[in-house]
């Protein structure tokens, strides 16, 4: 008795399928990307943010390339469907972007949605964005047991070496 | 099957009667291999008229030909039998390890999953400063080619703040926003 599973193998396939056919794949990424360079910062389903974070990325690359590049400006084009975020693309995250050599965006896991669902949401930003910081850099604190301990251990040592 | 008649030489009909009785006697294994049937007259006629068993005149099966036979439990499975399954280790909820307290709030987080009083904290504020951005942009599509930055109450745009477009805050600016 052959029961199939070959409907449940990839092999070897990476992308996701969204919504109703690959084209329509293919808008609802394009209306997230529009949504990231306008807000800089946006809160979607998890499998979504990770698929559309390679296109965002590959987007600010190719509008690294400048103004003039014909292959840039129809991937813009194409990718923005509100074209004032043309402008934007490529006079503000474009220069922003200059110095990094990649990874321009944060993605972040958010606790699950609210709803019926409870999707596993992701909030994804653009680096260097004006909004609020979503994590705060810890600095270890020297004040800490451990880290008292350790200091002493050290000084001790270097005692020892010097005498 | 064809019975031979017995022809008028008396040698040929010896000869024949004792081949009959060797066959009888399943002693001549050249026909069947040892184990036949045993022979004996019968009729040479069609298949069915053969085996003449009641022709069904009732018009409803008999249970015992209609009948699908199922699986079904043949014992009641006691208590200790459906405890060892319904408490198997597998069938048991996992517990999560990875519980840890925000170090910001204090408030329990998962240790890769963002803590969700901060982030509800953020998110509020940047509802906020998002209201700011579209009451000075006026409509939609009106995004500006400039870069921006948030100034609270009593903040003055420093030199680095240069050619940005400035959003006004009328608030103190909170201690977890760090101004760069």
């Amino acid at each position: 008795m052959r029961l199939s599973v070959a409907s449940a193998i990839s092999h070897g396939r990476v992308y996701r399928r969204f919504g109703l056919s690959p084209r329509s794949r293919l808008d609802l990424l394009r209306n997230l990307v529009t949504a990231l360079v306008r807000h800089e910062r946006i809160e979607t389903p998890w499998a979504r943010a990770d698929e559309m974070r390679g296109y965002a990325e590959r987007l600010i690359d190719y509008a690294k390339r400048g103004d003039k590049d014909e292959r840039a400006m129809r991937m813009a084009d194409f990718w923005l469907t509100e074209k004032d975020l043309i402008h934007k693309l490529f006079k503000v995250l474009a220069p922003r972007f200059q110095p990094h050599p990649g990874s321009y965006t944060r993605l972040l896991q958010i606790p699950n949605r609210d709803g019926l669902d409870r999707a596993k949401m992701a909030v994804i930003e653009l680096k260097g964005n004006p909004l609020p910081p979503l994590v705060r850099p810890r600095r270890h604190s020297d004040k800490t047991l451990l880290n008292q301990l350790l200091k002493g251990y050290r000084q001790d040592a270097q005692r020892a070496r010097g005498t | 099957l064809l019975v031979l008649v017995p022809s008028p030489l008396p040698r040929l009909r010896a000869l024949l009667q004792r081949c009959w009785g060797r066959l009888e006697r399943g002693l001549w294994p050249g026909v069947f291999g040892g184990q036949s049937p045993p022979w004996g007259p019968a009729l040479a006629v069609q298949g069915p008229a053969l085996v003449p068993q009641g022709i069904s005149d009732t018009g409803t099966p008999s249970l015992l030909e209609s009948v699908v036979w199922m699986a079904a439990p043949k014992q009641r499975r006691t208590i200790e039998v459906n405890r060892c399954r319904r408490r198997n280790p597998s069938k048991l909820i996992e517990i999560k390890r990875n519980i840890d307290v925000c170090p910001e709030c204090g408030n329990l987080k998962q240790k890769h999953v963002l803590c969700g009083y901060c982030y509800a904290k953020v998110k509020e504020e940047t509802r906020l400063i998002r209201m700011e951005i579209y009451k000075k942009e006026g409509g939609p599509f009106n995004a500006p080619a400039v870069e921006t930055v948030v100034l609270y109450e009593g903040e003055k745009p420093t030199e680095k703040d240069e050619g940005k477009r400035i959003i006004e805050r009328a608030k103190k600016r909170p201690s977890w926003f760090v101004q760069n």
